[in-house]
């Protein structure tokens, strides 16, 4: 079992079963992002790989970002898969990388067999290193919508959840909920287990979880 | 005789004898057609195949341009590529869905034909469900919640997503391997050609 609950302070997440895939959702800059890789954090601080399929992001900023996050860790296993449509050019290559770094690129976040190999590469380099267990973040659905469509984007979401479920890894998905209509969201809400919605509250950011116990949990404080 | 509902094996192959043999393999189960070599295999091709037996290594259109074409025709079939040795490249960036080396079993094929008839069967699956998600997500845009509480409608097509779910879950173990889930993404579509 999964705990979240040292970031999201709610009993619903205190154990999460492996294989579960939560949908993070919100409004732009509620934390989302952030609130995804301190999940992935607070496994790599108990010795879970760590896996972040990025593609806005450079994966040189990721890594530098989550070393700072995870300062004082030993055995850092971390995979990025880089997927922004600006291509490679310099910084981290293929296979020229740190002890427990594992960085795939990738074209485009349209080009789907090539994220999926990369995440099948970092998933397998993971499992070598000995993270049995681990936590995937997918940051953000809301711009491989953009380049596919939601048929697309549907599919291949279920269709990783179910290869993160084979490997008893659980995985974190965003989503910009003002970015999409509706209907889209509907549908993409259905290729998950649970759902994390975020907003900006009258106190500051707050959270609530659903899907993962009977009812939704209360907005509470992030 | 296998009856007309029986999947349908293309065999591609120069050599007649093997061919002849991989046909007496798999002449039970299914409908088999077979083909001497590339130009004729592409004659052979339909909508209707579900399964291509390739020879890689074949005078005139060789197997890996023979893939290409039944690539380009975009018809949903699976490919197995047959090898004389085992391939150096890396299966997953190739567009084929399997591969056999020289000489194979009996089981091995029927295995390997087995395994890519259950693919197609979690693409049809997936694809179901994706339309029921849709239709479900429509309802849920458009009712309250107490109107979806009461609907009939709803409640059947929520009974029915469930069942599809547990149907998906079981197909290819709910995709166990890395060749899998590759060819199962691959399938989805959003490559970067199209």
């Amino acid at each position: 079992m999964y705990d979240l609950s040292s970031v999201l302070e709610t009993e619903a997440v205190s154990e999460v079963r492996p294989g579960t895939s939560i949908l993070i959702a919100g409004p732009a800059m509620t934390g989302k992002e952030s609130l995804a890789m301190e999940i992935l954090a607070e496994g790599s601080r108990n010795g879970d790989g760590a896996l972040v399929v990025s593609t806005g992001d450079s994966a040189e900023n990721i890594v530098e970002d989550y070393r700072d996050r995870v300062a004082g860790v030993n055995n850092l296993q971390l995979g990025v898969v880089d997927c922004r449509a600006e291509g490679s050019g310099g910084g981290l290559a293929d296979g020229d990388t740190p002890p427990g770094l594992y960085v795939h690129k990738v074209s485009s976040p349209g080009d789907l067999t090539g994220i999926g190999i990369g995440i099948t590469k970092c998933l397998e380099a993971l499992h070598g290193a000995g993270a049995e267990e681990g936590r995937m973040a997918l940051i953000s659905l809301s711009t491989m919508l953009t380049y596919t469509n939601r048929e697309t984007v549907f599919k291949f979401c279920h269709v990783l959840s179910s290869r993160l479920d084979a490997a008893g890894y659980i995985g974190v998905f965003t989503i910009d909920s003002g970015a999409h209509d509706d209907q889209t969201l509907q549908v993409i809400k259905q290729a998950f287990d649970g759902l994390i919605e975020v907003r900006d509250g009258d106190a500051g950011r707050e959270a609530r979880v659903m899907g993962l116990t009977d009812g939704p949990t209360d907005w509470s404080e992030l | 005789m296998t009856d007309s509902a029986a999947p349908v094996v293309l065999i591609v192959e120069d050599e007649p004898d093997v061919a002849e043999t991989y046909n007496l393999w798999l002449a039970e189960d299914y409908q088999v057609r077979i083909a001497g070599d590339g130009d004729e295999g592409l004659d052979k091709l339909d909508a209707e195949v579900d399964v291509v037996l390739l020879d890689r290594m074949m005078p005139g259109l060789s197997g890996d341009e023979v893939l290409e074409r039944i690539r380009e025709r975009e018809l949903g079939c699976r490919v197995a590529m047959v090898t004389a040795v085992e391939p150096d490249f890396d299966i997953l960036e190739m567009g084929f869905d399997a591969y056999l080396s020289k000489p194979i079993r009996s089981e091995e094929l029927i295995e390997t034909v087995e395994k890519l008839l259950e693919r197609s069967t979690y693409d049809r699956l997936l694809q179901k469900y994706y339309a029921l998600v849709e239709k479900q997500a429509t309802l849920e845009t458009a009712k309250s919640g107490a109107e979806l509480a009461e609907s009939n409608e709803y409640a059947q097509l929520q009974n029915r997503i469930a069942d599809l779910q547990d149907e998906l879950s079981q197909t290819m173990g709910g995709v166990e391997d890395d060749a899998d889930f590759i060819t199962a993404i691959q399938q989805i579509g959003g490559s970067e050609d199209t």
